[in-house]
């Protein structure tokens, strides 16, 4: 994590972007969570924050992989300042039986979820590849 | 180290209570939907889904209890819930559910309702 003192106060540039690739299996989407929640608070953010970021990256990953049946889930998490920027990709994912069950709204409730708990978030489909994005700023408390 | 998923099950005259420990999200949801679906069709009164021990939940799991809670509607059923972490109440009031389920802070006051 970057940081640098300047007049006294804590100044945060962009760091390292941290990459995880996981195949779609229900069980390895706690990586993801794990990854959230520990870069969010090596980035200051506070405990409520980080719960939130990692329930946020839950649902995003949930959202992307719905009808991602083989495929993996790239994500790329990127500190600049005092926002979070995840990006979840689906590589080489192809439909399966329709997909996420959505009988009982899960969809919807994910998109409530999301717009609760970050500052911006959206989905896109680029070159035939499904992505999910999300930014959330933290409060400044300086790293950890 | 959280918890792992697991349910455990009571009968007290006619309520059946069923508490439900561990993280609740894409890769527990089956199980979690066995258990509760299955309960609430052989419960013969009101199912109390006590979820004080749940230490995570997301969309998937949210959709398991709404099913839970159609379930129980068709068969004249009670659903109560009961849960007190406040990060686990959030995700229920951003949602809008705490409109839909009946939600006690302990299980003595679930079965009481």
């Amino acid at each position: 994590m970057s940081g640098a003192v300047e007049d006294g106060s804590e100044v945060r540039t962009m760091s390292e972007p941290v990459e995880l690739s996981i195949p779609i299996q229900s069980d390895l989407i706690l990586l993801a969570r794990l990854t959230a929640a520990t870069v969010a608070s090596r980035a200051g953010f506070d405990v409520e924050e980080v719960d939130d970021l990692r329930l946020a990256v839950d649902e995003l990953c949930v959202l992307v992989a719905e009808d991602g049946g083989s495929g993996r889930l790239r994500l790329t998490f990127t500190t600049a300042g005092d926002t979070i920027e995840v990006v979840c990709a689906l590589d080489g994912g192809e439909s399966q039986d329709g997909g996420r069950p959505d009988e009982h709204g899960e969809r919807e409730l994910s998109v409530r979820i999301l717009d609760a708990l970050v500052d911006e978030h959206g989905e896109e489909f680029d070159g035939g590849q499904r992505r999910g994005w999300l930014r959330k700023r933290g409060v400044r408390h300086g790293p950890s | 180290m959280d918890e792992a998923f697991g349910v455990d099950e009571r009968t007290e005259g006619d309520l059946l209570h069923l508490a439900v420990r561990g993280e609740l999200d894409l890769a527990t949801a089956p199980m979690l939907r066995e258990r509760l679906y299955g309960a609430a069709d052989r419960s013969s009164g009101p199912l109390i889904v006590d979820l004080l021990a749940v230490t995570f939940i997301d969309s998937t799991a949210l959709g398991v209890l709404i099913g839970t809670q159609e379930r129980c509607q068709e068969r004249g059923i009670d659903l109560r819930l009961v849960l007190e972490d406040a990060r686990i109440l959030k995700i229920f009031e951003i949602t809008g559910l705490t409109e839909l389920f009946a939600i006690s802070p302990t299980v003595t006051e679930a079965a009481a309702r």
